[in-house]
């Protein structure tokens, strides 16, 4: 009897800590998301709009935490080395410092191997604009122009950033000598091409979507494999007969190394929920940023491509920081 | 005349909005918030309505959590003199300057005067801001938009000439700290070509060392560093409190410094690359060029707070104009009610004011009553806060390390910052005990990256061509007054001399 009472307390016992798994069931906190950028950005502002329309998809909160720094390193390193126990996630994978950076120097952890991805939410186009009181109203006419030209002058928001290499690339399909002035981030390369202090610019759509609605820049080509729904009213290079294609910043969720595929599912899922939401898509047409969801495996594939894409780039056009 | 009457009807409705029991309410308390996250040391504005935005979609209306923000954001320009002159600590990015005269004030008993002036000066400077944004907005917001990168190297190369004698008595001690300011504004990549310079492989200092973070370093933790090996029994920071209130004489330095500080504040917070950081800095080079006592300056001279601070809070007003007018964020703590604004559905931008213009007035009307809020708000404060100068030091000194420490990891909640902030606390101690002054290092490091960014800018612009910078109308009438005032100086300079070979 004595045995049997003893066996039963060490059966229970043993299954305590199960029972405890079960009863923390993921998630049973909120779940805490990382931006490596500084509040206010367009991965910010995404992110944020994620935040606020989870809690119809999501069973706990996601709280939003900015860690900027290093163009967005510290802030991914900071979730690499977190618990994968899936309440610290990163969003933002497949930005420059994801997709670019690797080229040019040795990253503090394994950008591919490192992180698996969850989800893609967005993609951020690279579209090239130009004043709308500009002498040349499209590409056909920026070309016509800046052939004559010794040199005409494109924004960009970061040297050796994607945008800059979009720019090596028009250079070389239009035969204009192309030279990018870099900036101090988006924002910034958007005020000079307002102030026309450049001869056209490039920049992702939901950072001048209010001047376009304004009708002070006119966006004239996406470098993208098909029109960007956030302006499907403008054509891509490949339309207008330029070979400029780039996957452009892509905006994705991702979990450290070790996360429990369970947990990958899950968030998978509702992230896809939230992203079928209306009101989340209205949201995000109004800020200029398509909705493009991808699933785990497809996203991994499409970010290894875009990896693969600007490491070609980067060879093709020689570009070396120094 | 058609126009100023819609602007009146514009602000008249705009009042009726701002009036409401709920925007009112939202407006206080963005005044209270601002005021205390401008005296927490570190915790900028920034951080704070980053913290701030998830509950502004609970609020609703997009003008009351506009209304809320924009009060957190000037009403941190009222807090942020406050541990400046009290503990010689920021509490601000754009009170680092203030510093500076400041403490100096309160070591000699006159933290009161200090405080009220920069209360009133803040009061008067914000006050000018919302008339320019009421009444002059968009074509002053036009012709900011033509500030290029070279106008803004002009317009810098300008202000660093005409600061030169911000440093103390030596010459050579001021160039050192020049050259360490241009040294350290260099850390992290070199903005044209990407290269990494001097990070040591940290990837935290590629995007460069954090001004708010050095500057609590050298000036805070190292003033204590200093107290500690001075004071070892426990003692006041001051014994002595002469008198709370501005005097007359307090009153008769000060009121050009604030009409100036106002003005510079204004212009410099229009354009997109200003701010209010650069235009305290500016305004405390001019108090001291133009003062009848630049001897005073660095031992407690009033002009060296009134200016600054009124400076600050103008430009921080006048950021609003770029937003509002042009949808162009122009600093970190814009850029973040820009983001709340999209988040909302509000674009900021040229229509603002046609589609949306109860946003629009209604932000502006909340200004008009905030800064009376956070005047009624700070002089009373100002008392309070003198008093905090009878808590002795052994108390007072590891509560300031605190906040210090808590302010510092809440800019990019990171741990390293708060290292950087003691390395640089240590450096601050060895100036002090040298008598290096650390004014012309912060100025070089805030200007110093500018003056780079723009010329090779500019320089790429132009193909190479330096005539770019005499070409453009406005940096070409910048650089016609910096060679006039050059050339006044060497005549200046040879009066001087002749005179004395008179003598």
């Amino acid at each position: 009897m004595k045995k049997i009472v003893i066996a039963v307390v060490v059966a229970g016992l043993l299954t305590l800590p199960l029972l405890a798994a079960a009863q923390d069931k993921y998630p049973s906190k909120p779940i805490e998301i990382t931006v490596p950028f500084a509040a206010g950005g367009s991965t910010d502002v995404l992110a944020r709009l994620v935040s606020k329309y989870a809690p119809k998809h999501f069973d706990k909160p996601l709280v939003i935490v900015n860690k900027p720094g290093g163009g967005g390193i510290t802030g991914t390193e900071a979730v690499v080395r977190s618990k994968p126990d899936g309440y610290s996630l990163y969003l933002g994978q497949g930005s420059g410092h994801d997709l670019v950076t690797p080229h040019f120097q040795k990253m503090p952890y394994d950008p591919v191997n490192d992180l698996i991805p969850i989800c893609r939410l967005s993609v951020h186009s690279i579209v090239v604009i130009i004043r709308a009181d500009a002498p040349y109203k499209n590409l056909k006419e920026l070309v016509e122009w800046g052939k004559k030209k010794d040199q005409v002058t494109a924004s960009v928001s970061t040297k050796a950033g994607s945008v800059d290499i979009v720019f090596q690339a028009v250079g070389k399909a239009t035969g204009m000598k192309i030279v990018t002035v870099p900036f101090r981030g988006g924002a910034e390369s958007v005020t000079a091409i307002v102030g026309g202090q450049t001869d056209c610019g490039g920049n992702h759509p939901s950072e001048i979507i209010s001047h376009i609605k304004a009708k002070r820049l006119i966006p004239i080509a996406v470098a993208l494999e098909n029109r960007d729904s956030a302006i499907p009213d403008v054509p891509t290079f490949k339309e207008l007969g330029y070979n400029v294609v780039a996957v452009g910043s892509v905006k994705g969720v991702a979990a450290p190394k070790g996360t429990p595929p369970e947990v990958i599912r899950y968030l998978a899922e509702r992230f896809k929920k939230v992203c079928e939401d209306g009101e989340f898509i209205k949201a995000m047409k109004d800020i200029g940023q398509p909705v493009m969801y991808l699933g785990p495996q497809e996203s991994a594939k499409y970010l290894k491509e875009g990896f693969e894409q600007y490491g070609k780039l980067i060879k093709e056009f020689n570009i070396k920081l120094e | 005349m058609g126009e100023i009457f819609n602007i009146f009807q514009g602000l008249l409705n705009g009042f009726d909005i701002a009036l409401s029991l709920t925007n009112i309410t939202f407006a206080l308390i963005g005044a209270v918030l601002g005021t205390m996250v401008g005296i927490l040391p570190g915790l900028g504005p920034a951080a704070t309505i980053s913290l701030l935005l998830p509950l502004s979609f609970k609020i609703g209306s997009p003008v009351t959590s506009i209304i809320m923000m924009a009060g957190i954001f000037y009403g941190a320009m009222y807090g942020g003199s406050t541990t400046s002159v009290l503990v010689n600590i920021p509490g601000e990015a754009a009170s680092v300057v203030t510093c500076i005269d400041g403490y100096q004030m309160a070591l000699k008993g006159r933290a009161g005067p200090a405080l009220g002036m920069a209360a009133i000066g803040s009061f008067v400077a914000g006050t000018i801001g919302i008339l320019g944004l009421t009444f002059v907005a968009p074509p002053l917001a036009e012709f900011a938009l033509k500030f290029g990168p070279p106008e803004y190297f002009s317009l810098t190369l300008l202000g660093l000439v005409m600061a030169t004698l911000l440093g103390g008595d030596s010459i050579i001690k001021g160039l050192i700290m020049v050259v360490l300011g241009l040294l350290l504004g260099s850390v992290g990549l070199d903005p044209i070509s990407g290269a990494i310079r001097f990070t040591w492989g940290l990837h935290m200092l590629q995007e460069g060392i954090d001004f708010v973070t050095l500057a609590m370093g050298m000036f805070g933790i190292g003033e204590i560093f200093y107290n500690l090996e001075k004071v070892l029994k426990t003692e006041l920071v001051t014994r002595k409190i002469s008198h709370l209130w501005p005097s007359l004489k307090d009153w008769a330095d000060s009121k050009w410094a604030v009409v100036r500080g106002s003005l510079i504040g204004f212009m410099i917070g229009i354009l997109p690359g200003g701010g209010a950081v650069i235009s305290s800095l500016v305004s405390y080079a001019v108090e001291k060029r133009v003062a009848k006592n630049p001897d005073e300056f660095g031992k407690g001279a009033i002009q060296g707070v009134a200016g600054p601070e009124s400076a600050n809070n103008a430009a921080a007003t006048a950021s609003f104009i770029p937003l509002l007018t042009l949808g162009i964020p122009g600093n970190a703590a814009i850029a973040m009610i820009f983001a709340a604004l999209l988040i909302q559905g509000v674009t900021p931008g040229p229509f603002l004011i046609t589609e949306k213009p109860d946003v629009f007035w209604g932000v502006v009307a909340s200004m008009y009553i905030g800064n009376v809020m956070l005047l009624i708000l700070n002089l009373p404060m100002v008392g309070l806060w003198v008093q905090l100068l009878r808590v002795p030091y052994s108390i007072l000194a590891p509560v300031i390390v605190l906040f210090c420490c808590v302010g510092v990891f809440s800019v990019r909640n990171s741990v390293f910052d708060i290292w950087v902030m003691g390395i640089f606390g240590v450096i601050g101690y060895i100036f002090r005990k040298v008598g290096l002054e650390p004014g012309p290092l912060i100025l070089a490091f805030v200007l110093g990256p500018i003056l780079e960014r723009s010329i090779r800018q500019a320089l790429l612009m132009s193909a190479g061509s330096p005539a770019i910078f005499f070409t453009r109308p406005i940096s070409g009438a910048l650089m016609a007054a910096l060679i006039l005032f050059l050339v006044f100086q060497v005549y200046l300079n040879r009066r001087k001399q002749r005179q004395r070979g008179k003598g």
